[in-house]
């Protein structure tokens, strides 16, 4: 551990964030480097989703910083921001009219603009997103005529498009059934082993601890417990965030991690 | 290289393409037929192969026998061909208008008479008319209605989203309220309009397009072309836009700019339209509704084949408006309303029907 760590690609220093007159996040501090797989998991109402929005620079910090490669967000010049960093949420609001090629290459804007034709190189850009995320089979069909988990993919292979060095999503796996959910983390592994900063909030704990090298647990709009995903489920923290004892469980002969969730406080009871 | 076969599995070249190209080809020879049936039918037929001869010739192509007799030519130099076109110009732009208001509101039901443009138009216009700007001041009709319009949707706007995103009837019931405050407005401006200039006003809120002339059509072809053209050279932010405001910032696009951008543009359309023809009700609405299930949802196809179908809808419109009767014109908007409320009510219905 002698060398220096390299920058981090983003940062957050103190951070607060409101939603209208409401503090939502409380003096958050978090750091994801090029290659970082962290999941961000939290009780409902912690503020993980007003947290991903301020990271992604769509909310302003009401206090602290927010900095992109060292350099704080509003500095940034949108279309470079948008280039660097994708946001992917849980909810297609895209209309139902739109062809999934279509709404995909959308995704191409921030490389583009409004008037510079898309060229074969943003085609080509696409098409692998589409490969990635394994709806290729889809391209020509419209958004109306996919299920939510198939429009959730869409979303994702939307933020793979725009080739982001930071990757922010926000219950990526809230629609998908367990095929697509590996199918979803298999894609987040790959585009991390590439480089890429990727955080996730993930709802399914277990899933999340399969699949993070760092795990972030929001309460109540502060971080409080981050590390190793087992470290972070085992805490006392954990259990107090969820109302929820959390105990894991070697598997025998796998690298697996098997978790328990028993209810709290009531005296535990036999076998439970 | 394997991204080439790749864009060429993407680019859809399958039944979608196909189809998308056969609309364009349909609608691109509708218009010029539904041109030529304007022109030639009407209280006095024009011989078709007489109007093809005498267009030939002013085009420079003199044909034996030439065109049509001194009456006919007068008909159709002075009355029918700039009042034909005009009437492409205003379905077009307003159909225009339409698609992208619907992009912009995310709601393939929104149109311009809905979200209060054309009754917002129609009392900036009638403003002008019984104030005597309208005579006196150059270019004051088609400005003040395009200043009615701008002020409408962007207080529909405005009051729709004051509590986050509208749903259809929230929308819809705004849009309602301004457009029956902007009627009222009209209603007591008619009643205090000196009695010389209030039928010209009740003419011309009912829609029509009669005696308009070429000043009409060049003025009617600056505001609607030049507004049309911007909107369609804007697709992709549209677009991104129908995204989702939070998608749509994400991208870098600059949401708030883009919508007043995009209203400056719909009022600089419907309002010299609305100022130009009355109000034309639905065809924003009925054009680009029945177009998106064939050409997509995307602007940059949508918004021409947009065009073109609003302006073959309102020349057919306005053939039907001056032929159906034989002892008097009807008015232009009460004929397209007659098309485009039922079919507004039925597309409503299957919409609510998807939720």
């Amino acid at each position: 551990m002698s060398d220096r760590p390299p920058p981090p690609a983003l940062e957050a220093r103190g951070l607060v964030v409101a939603r209208g007159s409401r503090t939502v996040v409380h003096g958050v501090d978090l750091a994801l480097a090029a290659g970082d797989a962290l999941a961000l998991v939290g009780p409902n109402a912690a503020g993980k989703s007003t947290l991903v929005r301020a990271l992604a620079g769509l909310l302003p910090p009401a206090g602290g910083t927010v900095r992109l490669k060292g350099r704080p967000l509003a500095e940034w010049p949108g279309d470079a921001l948008a280039r660097t960093v994708a946001l992917v949420t849980a909810d297609d609001e895209a209309p139902p009219s739109l062809s999934v090629v279509d709404r995909v290459l959308l995704g191409r804007y921030p490389h583009r603009g409004p008037l510079r034709p898309f060229t074969r190189e943003d085609h080509g850009t696409v098409a692998r997103a589409l490969g990635q995320t394994g709806i290729a089979p889809l391209a020509g069909r419209r958004l109306g005529t996919l299920s939510a988990g198939e429009r959730q993919l869409v979303l994702l292979a939307r933020g793979l498009a725009q080739e982001p060095e930071v990757l922010l999503l926000d219950e990526p796996a809230a629609h998908l059934d367990i095929g697509h959910q590996l199918q979803l983390f298999r894609v987040l592994d790959d585009v991390r082993q590439r480089g890429v900063a990727v955080l996730a909030v993930v709802h399914d704990l277990p899933r999340a601890a399969a699949w993070a090298s760092r795990m972030a647990l929001l309460h109540g709009g502060r971080i409080v417990a981050e590390g190793g995903p087992r470290e972070v489920l085992e805490s006392e923290a954990a259990g107090r965030s969820f109302g929820v004892t959390i105990r894991a469980h070697e598997i025998p002969g796998a690298r697996d991690v098997a978790y328990r969730f028993l209810d709290q406080p009531r005296p535990s009871r036999p076998g439970g | 290289m394997s991204t080439a076969a790749a864009e060429d599995d993407l680019s859809p070249t399958g039944d979608a393409a196909r189809r998308r190209r056969l609309v364009f080809v349909v609608l691109a020879l509708a218009l010029p037929a539904a041109l030529a049936l304007g022109v030639s039918l009407g209280s006095v037929s024009l011989p078709p192969l007489g109007v093809a001869g005498s267009l030939l010739a002013a085009a420079g192509v003199p044909l034996e026998p030439a065109g049509l007799d001194a009456t006919g030519e007068t008909i159709l130099w002075s009355v029918r061909l700039p009042r034909v076109l005009l009437a492409a110009l205003v379905g077009g732009g307003l159909a225009v208008v339409g698609a992208a208001l619907q992009s912009l509101f995310r709601n393939p039901m929104a149109d311009a008479g809905l979200l209060g443009v054309g009754p917002g138009a129609a009392l900036g216009a009638v403003v002008a008319v019984s104030l005597g700007w309208a005579h006196e001041v150059f270019l004051a009709l088609p400005l003040s209605a395009f200043a009615g319009a701008m002020t409408a949707v962007v207080t529909v706007y405005l009051l729709a989203h004051a509590g986050g995103r509208p749903s259809l009837h929230g929308l819809l019931l705004t849009g309602l309220a301004v457009s029956s405050l902007a009627a009222a407005g009209t209603s007591m401006l008619l009643v205090a309009t000196e009695e010389f200039r209030v039928r010209t006003v009740l003419f011309w809120l009912a829609g029509g397009l009669e005696g308009r002339g070429w000043e009409h059509l060049r003025l009617g072809a600056a505001f609607i072309l030049t507004g049309s053209a911007l909107l369609t050279a804007l697709a992709r932010p549209l677009d991104v836009l129908s995204l989702g405001e939070e998608e749509a910032a994400a991208l870098s696009l600059p949401v708030h700019a883009t919508r007043m951008g995009i209203f400056t543009l719909a009022s600089l359309v419907a309002g010299p339209a609305t100022a130009l023809a009355g109000s034309v009700p639905f065809v924003g609405l009925v054009a680009p509704h029945a177009l998106r299930p064939l050409v997509g949802g995307l602007a940059r196809r949508l918004l021409p084949a947009s065009f073109l179908a609003g302006a073959v809808l309102v020349v057919v419109a306005d053939l039907a408006a001056r032929t159906v009767s034989e002892r008097m014109d009807l008015p232009l908007g009460s004929v397209t309303a007659f098309v485009g409320a039922p079919y507004f009510l039925l597309a409503l219905r299957a919409h609510e029907g998807r939720r």
